[in-house]
């Protein structure tokens, strides 16, 4: 079932430069969605349309059948989607466990712990963890929000070979075991080879591969 | 997370940042303050000045001087010869706001051991008596050569009533209430001696210790005892008529007149010398502007100074501070677009940036208070510290109490210029860190969030 829909999105950078053009499709629950492209093809673009981070030139966004900006683009960021993003975006006087508790008032030791870190880790500065522990920390707070749909902007692109195969396993893990809907923007083919369905996106135009 | 514990998350995590806010908003309020302080004790001090007894004049008697038969000079001090009469007319003169009559005599009291002074005797154990309306006009008090140490000034409504100095009240173990008979007298001079020229006493009144005075000037010249500055008794000016040494209503010592504005003590002289009531062959005017105008005009010109270094310690600091919070803000933008793509609202986001920036900004000003107290009075006395008249308020007149003027209670601010201060200050902070805040807030999360990578 689709939990996220564009339909005709369109979008142009001051009104003329053209990324995106008339692109439809739908995401579902419980997969992995990879969005190839070459650098400057508007991948990041229409992550940040699904996320509710931009409006589109045209077109819409619709969740769960919903067009997203009927409720506020906020309250689609609160409540539906979860970003993780390649340069992790951790508020960097926060530990981790606080971090996490932007997006949840649930305890967020349990989802920590299950990602890797440990009660120590959790309870240190930002700051002081790895690349790879920084970018758990992002998953978990995309987790710990209870939306039902993750984007994720070149989400192993800071990391090395072995991290990155974890935080893919991660992401796996979210889309078949917790049933979300993971779309994750990138040009590695790598992680695009572990995604349930991918796209390519190029000339504005998505292509399902 | 609610805002208020991401903002108190940051204060106490982001130490440097906090600290420096907080030193900039300390010293900035410590200087407001202490300037606001000096501007206000300046202008008040210098509205005092110009409401207080800005000048006086005093209608004296010439001293005649002779030559006898021998061709020796001879001295003789009239006595000045003025009575109510005379007075009311000078009050219609124009904006005299007090007289002092003053009659002077001599008294003896079996209750005085006077302080000695030259080749004294039991006859000539007397001091002099200065009875007058207001004790507080008296030129010793007025010039500070003589200050009220406890007691009450003599005010025109007392009757019956005497101040003594310090060391006289220590010499006869006399203090403020004690009562006690004196007995009037008169000092001359025969065969070298000095006497009383009323050896058979028909006059006596009962007095009451009103005041006690101390000098603060050294009476080291030889003069018979009722010369000795310690011995003058000021009196209200019944005593001397009880003494049969004065009569009611006519003035033999001096008459002080005194204005509030020095710059009209010219043109009310003038008008003054016009009158026919008074024989001016006998009789002149010494003026004394107590060169209060030239401190204040000292006083206006700090004012204005501290006034320009207000207005350009303002501005700076507000640009300055304006420029902090807005680098601040910036700093921060990735923690705005971080906290948007989270789904935090623009509001909340602002209000917490409001928060932090107050919260620290209150600790500051609170803090500075405290300082400010200190830089104000330290301030205060290198500034005024030389420049303190003594001014003779109307109270001090009127009521006979004695108020010194504390330069501590015109540097203070009131609690509502202080608060104003503050509130301007805290103004200044919200509305840069609003403005910051907004032109952040403005950009779509996606702008903020491709500006920081």
């Amino acid at each position: 079932m689709s939990i996220i829909k564009i339909c005709n999105l369109k979008y142009a950078y001051d009104g003329n430069r053209t990324v995106l053009e008339d692109i439809s499709t739908d995401f579902e629950l419980g997969k992995i969605y990879a969005i190839l492209g070459p650098s400057g093809c508007g991948k990041t673009t229409l992550l940040s349309l699904l996320g509710g981070l931009d409006s589109p030139s045209d077109g819409q966004v619709l969740f769960q059948g919903e067009d997203i900006e009927k409720k506020g683009l906020a309250y689609h960021r609160k409540n539906n989607v979860a970003f993780i993003f390649q340069s992790y975006n951790l508020i960097d006087y926060m530990t981790p466990a606080e971090n996490v508790g932007l997006t949840s008032k649930l305890p967020p030791l349990p989802i920590l712990e299950r990602l890797g870190l440990t009660k120590e880790e959790a309870k240190r500065n930002v700051l002081k963890l790895s690349g790879g522990q920084q970018q758990r920390v992002a998953i978990a707070r995309a987790l710990a929000s209870d939306a039902s749909v993750i984007l994720a902007d070149e989400p192993t692109g800071n990391l090395d070979e072995d991290t990155a195969v974890e935080i893919t396993n991660i992401l796996k893990e979210c889309a078949h075991q917790m049933n979300k809907c993971v779309i994750i923007v990138t040009h590695s083919n790598d992680l695009a080879n572990q995604a349930d369905v991918v796209f390519r996106l190029k000339k504005g135009g998505l292509q399902k591969l | 997370m609610k805002f208020t514990q991401r903002a108190m998350l940051y204060i106490s995590r982001k130490q440097g940042k906090t600290v420096s806010l907080f030193l900039v908003v300390f010293v900035v309020a410590v200087f407001l303050i202490s300037c606001f302080g000096v501007l206000n004790a300046s202008e008040r001090l210098s509205r005092d000045i110009r409401t207080s007894l800005g000048a006086a004049f005093y209608i004296r008697a010439n001293t005649e001087v002779s030559m006898n038969e021998n061709g020796e000079a001879q001295v003789k001090e009239n006595n000045v010869h003025i009575s109510w009469k005379e007075i009311d007319e000078i009050m219609q003169a124009g904006e005299i706001k007090y007289y002092n009559p003053i009659n002077y005599g001599f008294a003896k009291s079996d209750a005085i051991q006077f302080i000695q002074g030259d080749k004294h005797t039991a006859e000539n154990n007397m001091g002099k008596v200065t009875a007058l309306r207001f004790s507080a006009l008296a030129s010793h008090f007025a010039d500070e050569t003589a200050v009220l140490v406890e007691g009450k000034h003599i005010t025109e409504s007392d009757s019956g009533k005497i101040l003594i100095s310090e060391q006289l009240a220590r010499a006869n173990q006399l203090s403020v209430g004690d009562t006690l008979t004196l007995t009037h007298a008169s000092l001359s001079e025969a065969d070298g001696a000095y006497i009383d020229e009323i050896p058979v006493k028909t006059a006596y009144t009962r007095v009451e210790v009103s005041g006690i005075y101390k000098l603060n000037i050294e009476d080291i010249s030889i003069k018979p005892t009722a010369g000795v500055a310690n011995n003058e008794i000021y009196a209200s000016l019944d005593v001397l008529n009880e003494l049969h040494e004065s009569e009611t209503g006519i003035y033999t010592g001096e008459v002080d007149f005194y204005i509030t504005d020095p710059a009209k003590l010219e043109n009310i002289t003038r008008n003054v010398r016009d009158l026919q009531s008074i024989d001016w062959t006998t009789h002149f005017i010494r003026t004394n502007d107590f060169q209060y105008s030239k401190i204040a005009d000292q006083l206006s010109s700090l004012g204005n100074l501290v006034k320009i270094l207000l207005v350009l310690v303002s501005v700076v600091s507000t640009a300055f501070l304006t420029l902090l919070l807005t680098m601040r803000m910036r700093s921060r933008m990735q923690e705005a677009g971080i906290l948007l793509a989270v789904g935090v609202s623009k509001g909340q986001i602002m209000a917490g940036f409001l928060l932090e920036v107050l919260s620290v900004a209150i600790m500051a000003l609170i803090l500075s208070h405290i300082a400010s107290l200190c830089v104000t009075g330290f301030l205060g006395h290198s500034l005024f510290g030389e420049l303190q008249p003594n001014l003779i308020n109307e109270e001090t007149i009127t009521t006979g109490m004695q108020n010194g003027l504390q330069i501590e209670n015109y540097l203070k601010l009131s609690a509502v210029e202080t608060l104003l201060i503050y509130f301007c200050q805290l103004v200044v902070i919200a509305a840069s860190t609003l403005v910051s805040s907004i032109v952040i807030m403005r950009l779509k999360p996606k702008e903020i969030l491709s500006k920081m990578s």
